[in-house]
C-alpha cells in the first residue's frame, strides 16, 4: 500500500516539475549524465521492475515510466534540449506534442491565407478558391486560382510573392 | 504451474528455450533436434506438419508447403511486400478479409498468423513433451525493425497457439540479454544477425544491468538463402556444362540443387573444399540417372558470396549513422544466425568493427536464450517467490572456438529426401587459428578446460565442448575459475555423457573479478525502443510526427484533434509508421476512429487523442473530448489485422480443433476434408 501511496503522490507531482526535475539532473547535466540518470529512473519505474505487483502499482509506474521517457526523448536530443530551454524559460514544463526532432527549426508562424491577404472581392474569391486547392494538396490547381487572384490586383506584392512561392513549390514537386 | 518459455520464430528456422533451476536451454525435439523448420505442411487429409520434415515437403508439395510467413505476416494484401512475393512463392496467398493477406492450402485458407500459430503450437507440444509440463505462457521474439502490424501480427499468433504472450521482445536485445553484463560500467554493443533470409543490425548501450537500444537497421532481402542461391546457380552451370541438363527450366530440379547448395554451403563452414555426388537430379535414358559430381572450395565460395556479404557493411553504416557512433567505438559484436558461421562472416565483420566477434553462445539458439531469460524476468509466478536471478546458459548452446578436426565435430547429415553421397576433402582441413579473444573476452566467467575434446550426441553440426558459463548474478556465486562449478542439472531427455573431471586448464585463465562473493547482481533491465517513427495524416497528404523513432517503450503522446465541418460526430484519423515526410510512402498502419462526439460549430469539438506504444512495441489509443472532459470511444482499425477477443477466440478453437499430421506420408486419422475425395 504505502508503495501505491508513493507512486501516486509521485505521479501527481510530475505537471509541476521540469524534464530535469523528473529525471533529477542538473540544468547542466551533459548527455552521459542524462542517459544515466534516466538508467536509474528507469530501474525505479519501468513496468518490467514491477512484475508481480499489484496491477495498480504496475499501472501508476508504467504512468510514471512514460513521463520520464517523454523528459529523456527530450533532453538526449540536442535541438529539441535546446527548444525545451527555452520554452523552460517561459515557464512551459512540458514540450508540445508537435515537437519532434524533425520540426527543428521551428515552424514559422502560421501563414497568413490568401482571401486575407487579396483586397477586391472577385480577388478575394479566387484566392479563398487557391487556400482550398492548397490544403489539399493540389498546388497546380491552385496556382490557376492564384494567377486569376493577380491578375484582379496586380498591385498586390503579397499575393505576387506567394505565387512565386507555389511556382518555386511546384517546380520542386517530383512530378 | 505452466512453464513460460522462450520462443525465436525465426524466417527459418524456429527455437523454444526455457529456464530451469537458474539454467537458461534450448528444448530438443524427439529427435534431439533444437531447429525446428518454420515450415507447415499440409497433407492431402488437410491435416498439417510441421517439424523436421519440412525441408522434404518443400520439394514434393510446394503448392500445400507454407514457408517464409515471416516474411509476409502483418504485411496488407496490396502491399508491396505481398505483391512482389506472389509471383515467387510456390503456394497461393489470397486476399483476405480487411485488406489482409491470407494463404491457400488443400481447400482452406489460412491467416498469416493461423500459419505462424501452427509452428509456434509444434514447438509448444515439442517443449511440454519434453519438459512434461504445460507451457502456458511465452516471450515470441521479432526483428527488431518489425512495424505494429507484424508485431500485432505475431501477438495474435501466440494466442491462437494458446499462449499467452508475455512480450513481443527484439531479437537483438533478446540476444545481448543472453550474452548477459559484462564487468565494465559501460559498453556499446552491437548484435550482427545474419540469418536465411534476413540481415539486421542493432546497436545497444549496456551500462551496469540496464540494455538500451540505441539504434537498429536491416535488409529484408538479404541472407543465407541468398548464398545457397549463388551455389545452386553455379551447380546449374556446372550441370549444364558437363551434362547438357538444364535444371534451371525444371522447377523440381532446381528445388533440389538449393537444398543441395545449402548442404555444400554448410559444409564449406568447416572444410576447405567439399564434394558432392548426387544420381538423382540428371535423367538418363530410358528411366536410368546420370551420376553428376560438383566440386566446390571455400574460397570459391567466399569470393561468390562476397557482395553478399559486403552489402550488411552498407547497413551496419546506417545504424551507426543513426547511433551517432564509429565502428571503432563498439566493445563488443555479437554474432548471432545461422549464417554468421560461415567463417568469412567473422572475418569481415573483424575488418570492418577493427575487432573481433563474439560468437560464444550457439548463434542459432542465443535469441531463443535471451527470451527465454526475459520469460523468467516475466514470469509473475517466480518473481513472487523471488526465485529470480540471471540465469546461465546451458553448456550445450556454448561454442568452444577450437581449431577444428575431424574428431570434435560430428558429420553433418545430408539434406533430407536426397540421396547423397558426401566425400570429405581427402587433405586434412588447415587448422584455423583459435580465435582467442573472445576466450579471454570472457575468461573470469570459465571453468577450466578438458584436454579432450568431447563430442556430445547432439545432431546439428557443431563443435561442443562442456562448459559451464555463468552470467550475472551467478557469477557472484561462482568462486574461483579453479573450481569446477556443479553441472548445471540436464534437461530430462535422452542422457547425454558428462565430462570427464580434473584435467588441468590448458589456458591459464585471468583472475575471477574481485566480487564479494554474496553481492548478487540486480536482475538486468531492457530498454527497448519503438523502431519507427509513428504519425498521422495531415491536409496535402503530410506525416504529422507523434513519436520518434528509437524513443523508449512504453511511451505515449497526446494530440488534440478537431472537427473539420459543423455538427459533425465523428473524426477519422490515419496513421502510419515510417520515416517519410510523406504519408502515402509510410507504412500505413490503420485508422483511429473517434465517435459519438456531440455535435457542435466546426472546430469547437477537441479530441485529445492519446496514442500509446506498448512495451511490445504495438500502439494503441485512447481518447478524451476536451470541450466535456468524457473520455470518447476510440476505436484502432488496423489494416488486415483480426485483433479482436472475438476474432482471436475463433482463430485459437479453429487452431485447436485442426488435425495434426503425424509425419510425411502417414494420414492422420482425425477429420476428413471437404472437397477431398
Ligand atoms: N554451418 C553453417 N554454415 C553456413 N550457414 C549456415 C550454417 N548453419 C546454418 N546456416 C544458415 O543459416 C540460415 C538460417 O539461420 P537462422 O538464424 O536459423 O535463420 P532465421 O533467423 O532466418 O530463422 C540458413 O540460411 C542456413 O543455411
Ligand atoms: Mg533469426
Amino acid at each position: 500500500m504505502a508503495t501505491t501511496d508513493a507512486l501516486t503522490l509521485f505521479l501527481q507531482s510530475l505537471p509541476k516539475r521540469s524534464y530535469y526535475e523528473i529525471l533529477r539532473v542538473p540544468r547542466t547535466a551533459k548527455a552521459r549524465e542524462v542517459k544515466s540518470a534516466f538508467h536509474g529512473f528507469s530501474l525505479l519505474y519501468h513496468p518490467d521492475r514491477h512484475v508481480g505487483a499489484s496491477d495498480e502499482v504496475v499501472r501508476l509506474a508504467a504512468e510514471i515510466y512514460k513521463r520520464g521517457v517523454e523528459a529523456y526523448a527530450c533532453l538526449s536530443r540536442p535541438p529539441l534540449r535546446e527548444r525545451y530551454d527555452r520554452a523552460l524559460e517561459d515557464g512551459k514544463l512540458r514540450l508540445d506534442a508537435s515537437a519532434v526532432a524533425e520540426d527543428l527549426p521551428a515552424p514559422p508562424p502560421p501563414m497568413r491565407t490568401l482571401e486575407t491577404i487579396a483586397t477586391t472581392p472577385r480577388g478575394k474569391q479566387h484566392a479563398l478558391k487557391a487556400d482550398r486547392l492548397i490544403a489539399i494538396g493540389k498546388l497546380d490547381d491552385a496556382r490557376v486560382q492564384l494567377v486569376s487572384a493577380c491578375q484582379c490586383e496586380p498591385y498586390n506584392g503579397e499575393l505576387a510573392e506567394r505565387l512565386q512561392a507555389l511556382y518555386e513549390a511546384l517546380a520542386l514537386e517530383p512530378l | 504451474m505452466a512453464l513460460a518459455v522462450g520462443i525465436d520464430l525465426g524466417t527459418t528456422n524456429t527455437v523454444i528455450a526455457a529456464v530451469r533451476n537458474g539454467v537458461a536451454a534450448t528444448i530438443p525435439g524427439p529427435q534431439g533436434r533444437r531447429l525446428i523448420p518454420s515450415i507447415v505442411s499440409f497433407l492431402p487429409s488437410g491435416a498439417r506438419l510441421v517439424g523436421p520434415a519440412g525441408t522434404e515437403r518443400r520439394l514434393m508439395d510446394p503448392a500445400n508447403t507454407i514457408y517464409s510467413v515471416k516474411r509476409l505476416i502483418g504485411r496488407a494484401w496490396e502491399s508491396p511486400e505481398v505483391q512482389q512475393a506472389r509471383p515467387k512463392l510456390p503456394f497461393e496467398l489470397r486476399e483476405g478479409p480487411k485488406g489482409g493477406t491470407v494463404i491457400a492450402a488443400r481447400g482452406e485458407t489460412f491467416s498469416l498468423p493461423e500459419i505462424s500459430a501452427f509452428i509456434l503450437g509444434h514447438a509448444k507440444a515439442v517443449a511440454e513433451a519434453h519438459v512434461g509440463e504445460p507451457v502456458g505462457r511465452a516471450v515470441i521474439t521479432v526483428p527488431a525493425n518489425f512495424n505494429d502490424l507484424q508485431r500485432a501480427a505475431t501477438k495474435t499468433a501466440g494466442r491462437i497457439a494458446g499462449l499467452e504472450v508475455l512480450r513481443i521482445l527484439n531479437e537483438p536485445t533478446a540476444a545481448a540479454l543472453a550474452y548477459g553484463p559484462q564487468d565494465k560500467a559501460h559498453e556499446r554493443i552491437a548484435v550482427y544477425d545474419l540469418g536465411g533470409g534476413t540481415f539486421d543490425v542493432t546497436l545497444l548501450d549496456l551500462a551496469g544491468n540496464v540494455f538500451e537500444v540505441l539504434a537498429t537497421a536491416g535488409d529484408t532481402a538479404l541472407g543465407g538463402d541468398d548464398v545457397d542461391l549463388i551455389v545452386a546457380e553455379r551447380m546449374a552451370d556446372d550441370l549444364l556444362a558437363k551434362h547438357r541438363f538444364d535444371a534451371r527450366a525444371e522447377p523440381t530440379a532446381f528445388g533440389k540443387l538449393r537444398i543441395l547448395a545449402e548442404h555444400v554451403k554448410r559444409e564449406l563452414s568447416t572444410q576447405e573444399e567439399h564434394v558432392v555426388s548426387v544420381d538423382d537430379i540428371v535423367p538418363g535414358l530410358g528411366g536410368t540417372r546420370v551420376a553428376w559430381q560438383f566440386r566446390m572450395t571455400r574460397s570459391d565460395l567466399e569470393w561468390a558470396a562476397l557482395t553478399l556479404i559486403e552489402r550488411t557493411f552498407k547497413v551496419c553504416g546506417h545504424a551507426l549513422e543513426a547511433a551517432g557512433c564509429e565502428p571503432a567505438e563498439l566493445d563488443r559484436i555479437i554474432l548471432v544466425g545461422g549464417a554468421t558461421r560461415m567463417p568469412m562472416v567473422a572475418r569481415k565483420v573483424e575488418q570492418f568493427f577493427g575487432r573481433a566477434p563474439v560468437v560464444r553462445i550457439n548463434p542459432d539458439e542465443v535469441v531463443a536464450l535471451g527470451a527465454a531469460i526475459q520469460a523468467a524476468l516475466l514470469d509473475k509466478t517466480k518473481q513472487r517467490a523471488g526465485m529470480v536471478e540471471h540465469p546461465r546458459i546451458a553448456e550445450e548452446s556454448v561454442v568452444e572456438p577450437l581449431p577444428a578436426t575431424d574428431e570434435a565435430r560430428p558429420p553433418s547429415e545430408p539434406p533430407p529426401g536426397l540421396p547423397v553421397v558426401s566425400k570429405k576433402d581427402p587433405r586434412p582441413p588447415s587448422p584455423r587459428p583459435p580465435p582467442v579473444a573472445q576466450v579471454v573476452a570472457r575468461a573470469p566467467f570459465l571453468s577450466p578446460r578438458p584436454t579432450k575434446p568431447l563430442v556430445f550426441e547432439i545432431p546439428e553440426t557443431r563443435a561442443v565442448l562442456p562448459r559451464t558459463t555463468q552470467l550475472g548474478a551467478a557469477v557472484a556465486r561462482g568462486g574461483a575459475p579453479s573450481q569446477r562449478p556443479a553441472p548445471p542439472p540436464l534437461p530430462s531427455g535422452p542422457p547425454r555423457r558428462s565430462p570427464p573431471s580434473g584435467p588441468p586448464p590448458l589456458l591459464s585463465f585471468e583472475a575471477p573479478p574481485a566480487l564479494a562473493p554474496s553481492a548478487p547482481r540486480p536482475a538486468p533491465l531492457l530498454i527497448d525502443v519503438t523502431p519507427l517513427s509513428l504519425g498521422v495524416e495531415t491536409v496535402g497528404g503530410f506525416c504529422d510526427r507523434l513519436i520518434d523513432a528509437n524513443t523508449p517503450v512504453p511511451c505515449d503522446r497526446t494530440r488534440t484533434f478537431t472537427t473539420a465541418s459543423s455538427g459533425q460526430t465523428t473524426v477519422t484519423v490515419r496513421v502510419a509508421q515510417g520515416e517519410s515526410k510523406r504519408f502515402e510512402e509510410n507504412t500505413f498502419l490503420g485508422e483511429v476512429e473517434l465517435s459519438g462526439l456531440t455535435p457542435a460549430p466546426r472546430g469547437e469539438t477537441k479530441i485529445a487523442v492519446t496514442f500509446v506504444i506498448d512495451p511490445d512495441g504495438i500502439l494503441d489509443v485512447k481518447a478524451r473530448d476536451d470541450s466535456t472532459g468524457r473520455e470518447q470511444t476510440a476505436r484502432l482499425q488496423l489494416v488486415g489485422a483480426q485483433t479482436s477477443p472475438a476474432e482471436v477466440e475463433e482463430m485459437r478453437a479453429r487452431h485447436a480443433a485442426h488435425p495434426i499430421g503425424e509425419s510425411a506420408g502417414v494420414l492422420p486419422a482425425r477429420r476428413p476434408i471437404a472437397g477431398e475425395a
